[in-house]
């Protein structure tokens, strides 16, 4: 009974012996194995790694290319807004200022200073324009038709120059690019004294005071 | 200078009146009746020169007419047998002049010192009527003031028949298109002596005279800004009094000439502010959500009246000068601008649109008694009164251009200041010059 027992256990001892040797002997075979694949997902990072790097630097070239582009064409819009400007200076006013044929007029009804819907369109595209060309300073000149007193006409040009800014400062633009000045009557665009030339004077009219 | 100016304007009399003072003009009356005034041709004394009796005698038939008071009867109306009677006449003879169809007959002379520079203008007031002497006076001066001392004499003449002194030795401010530009210009209430005061080529407006006489608040875009300047009436020592960004203008003295309202443009639209005659201190008096335009000083300095558009169309307001206590004048149509406050303080002057065009109107501070003064003559804009009330100046296009015109308080008698191209505007009527 007793040998019985002990030749069980050297059974089981080396059935233990032979499953603990089996694992080592697996682990010696597979290491090379390893060293391989590592080695290939090395070189394919490194692949990977020079294509992101061509992809970037093709990516970065386009990028440069697209700045150089817009940066031409801002140049050519400056230059556009620069073309457009025409030095005017008036006796007995200090400083001179330019006009741009860019910058639109917008015009008022009879004794009115509120914006009509055509002329806040006209406002956006000047306010596209001023966006654009974020230097620009203007100041925006209120004028009245020849009819009613001298005084209350330099009250409603006042009020039709700030309706321009009120405006303009609504889409954006800074407050401090804009002044404003009212002549009233004093500087009409058309000098008739009919309906055809009151409705041109009515006027707001940016001028440029720095570029 | 001014001693010089002085010493030469010394005035004496020569005559105590004869008679107790009658006012044969009523001149607050609705309509009155022109008094006619018979003027003889005035004689040159000794060795001095006919010339100098014929330019006086011009100029104060001139300013007779031009104070609406009279129907001047000149020498060359008068019946042949009169037409070269020089001079004054003895008493006894004033039977000889009733043909010539007066109430009143003025009689003078002049007479040049051996300096050459001193001129003496004698004259007499007889009443036809009650063939009495009524007063005699005599005035000298330098020569070169000829003008002042002839309206000095319009100016007594005056007193003596409708119980106020004239203002024929006053000045009218006003500005004149030049160019683009506008400058300030000042003549004399018959026109003469039209001098420029600004030279500036810039866009001048809206004199005001300083209560003193002595300087001109106006509005100049000289600095890209209307802003408000003081100047002196030789044009020198321009002074730039109230520069803040937007409008400066439509300035308006105090009685005291301490302060200044005006148009200010600092919140985005125009208010009525007051400050001090330095520049300083500004206040702002209006409060509506209104264009708020042309403030005109009450003469007891308490009230300011005002134009305002806060129900929906220019309309007359009147104000406490703490910006309180505000009163509507005007209902009738819907643009009334510019008020000017009379000397006396019962009425103001404004211009109102009617049927399209400008006119000038006035009305009692109550808003009752509403009177119309010009019809029918273009657009007239722009009233302000004289220093004693009887009449108003104003601008009007009546001859196709823009000018100014003087009419008596009550729209009678309305005449050009000047005989000028036109392009003038916004008149202000200075105080008497002594």
């Amino acid at each position: 009974m007793v040998k019985k027992s002990l030749s069980l256990l050297i059974l089981i001892l080396c059935v233990a012996l032979i499953m603990m040797g089996c694992p080592k002997k697996t682990v010696v075979k597979e290491e090379p194995s390893v060293k391989k694949s590592e080695e290939a997902a090395r070189i394919e990072a490194e692949r990977a790694a020079k294509e992101r790097e061509a992809k970037e630097a093709k990516e970065a070239r386009e990028r440069e290319l697209a700045r150089v582009k817009e940066e031409a064409a801002k140049k050519e819009r400056e230059k556009e807004f620069e073309k457009s400007l025409v030095a005017k200076k008036t006796p007995g006013i200090e400083g001179e200022v330019f006009e741009s044929s860019l910058l639109k007029d917008i015009h008022f009804d009879f004794d009115k200073y509120d914006i009509r819907p055509g002329d806040a369109e006209i406002l956006k595209e000047n306010a596209t324009l001023l966006t654009k060309n974020p230097k620009v300073k203007i100041q925006i000149e209120g004028h009245c038709d020849e009819r009613g007193t001298v005084e209350y006409n330099l009250a409603l040009g006042e009020r039709r120059a700030n309706s321009a800014k009120k405006y303009l400062t609504s889409l954006g633009i800074a407050a401090d690019r804009i002044s404003t000045i009212s002549y009233g009557k004093e500087r009409p665009l058309d000098s008739g004294h009919n309906e055809e030339a009151w409705g041109k004077n009515r006027r707001a009219h940016s001028v440029i005071l720095s570029k | 200078m001014l001693k010089h100016f002085i010493l030469l304007f010394f005035l004496f009399l020569v005559f105590i009146p004869s008679a107790e003072t009658r006012v044969y003009l009523d001149i607050n009356a609705p309509a009155f009746v022109q008094i006619p005034i018979v003027t003889p041709k005035w004689k040159s004394v000794d060795k001095t020169p006919p010339a100098l009796s014929e330019k006086a005698y011009e100029i104060l038939v001139n300013d007779l007419t031009l104070s609406g008071f009279f129907r001047v009867i000149d020498y060359h109306r008068l019946p042949i047998n009169l037409r070269d009677k020089q001079g004054i006449p003895a008493g006894i003879l004033l039977q000889e002049w009733i043909p010539a169809g007066g109430e009143i007959l003025l009689a003078g002379e002049t007479s040049l010192e051996s300096n050459g520079l001193t001129l003496r203008l004698r004259f007499h007031l007889f009443d036809l009527v009650e063939q009495k002497h009524l007063v005699g006076k005599q005035y000298e001066g330098h020569l070169q003031n000829l003008r002042n001392i002839v309206h000095r004499v319009a100016d007594e003449v005056v007193l003596q028949l409708t119980g106020e002194k004239g203002v024929h030795n006053t000045k009218i401010a006003y500005a004149v298109l030049q160019g683009e530009g506008k400058e300030i210009f000042i003549s004399d209430f018959d026109g003469a002596n039209m001098k420029q005061i600004t030279q500036n080529h810039s866009l001048n407006l809206s004199p005001a005279w300083a209560p003193d006489g002595k300087k001109i608040a106006f509005t100049s875009y000289l600095r890209r800004n209307p802003d408000l300047y003081l100047i002196d009436l030789d044009g020198k020592n321009p002074h730039r009094l109230s520069y803040y960004p937007g409008l400066n203008v439509s300035p308006s003295w105090s009685p005291d000439g301490k302060q200044i309202a005006l148009m200010m443009g600092m919140e985005g639209k125009s208010d009525i502010f007051l400050i001090d005659a330095n520049g300083g201190n500004p206040k702002k008096l209006t409060k509506s959500h209104g264009n708020e335009a042309s403030p005109s000083w009450s003469p007891d300095g308490k009230r300011i009246a005002f134009v305002s558009d806060r129900s929906g169309s220019p309309q007359i307001y009147t104000m406490a000068t703490e910006g309180s206590d505000v009163h509507r004048l005007t209902y009738e149509g819907n643009y009334n601008t510019n008020p000017s406050w009379s000397p006396k303080g019962d009425r103001i002057a404004f211009c109102g649109r009617i049927g399209g065009r400008f006119n000038i109107f006035t009305i009692g501070i109550d808003g009752t008694g509403l009177q119309r003064l010009t019809s029918d003559s273009g657009n007239n804009e722009s009233p302000c009164w004289s220093p004693d009330g009887r009449y108003i100046v104003f601008s009007s296009n009546r001859t196709g251009v823009s000018k100014i015109f003087i009419m008596n308080a009550n729209g009678i008698n309305q005449r050009s200041l000047t005989q000028s191209k036109g392009g003038e505007s916004s008149p202000s009527w200075s105080k008497r010059f002594e």
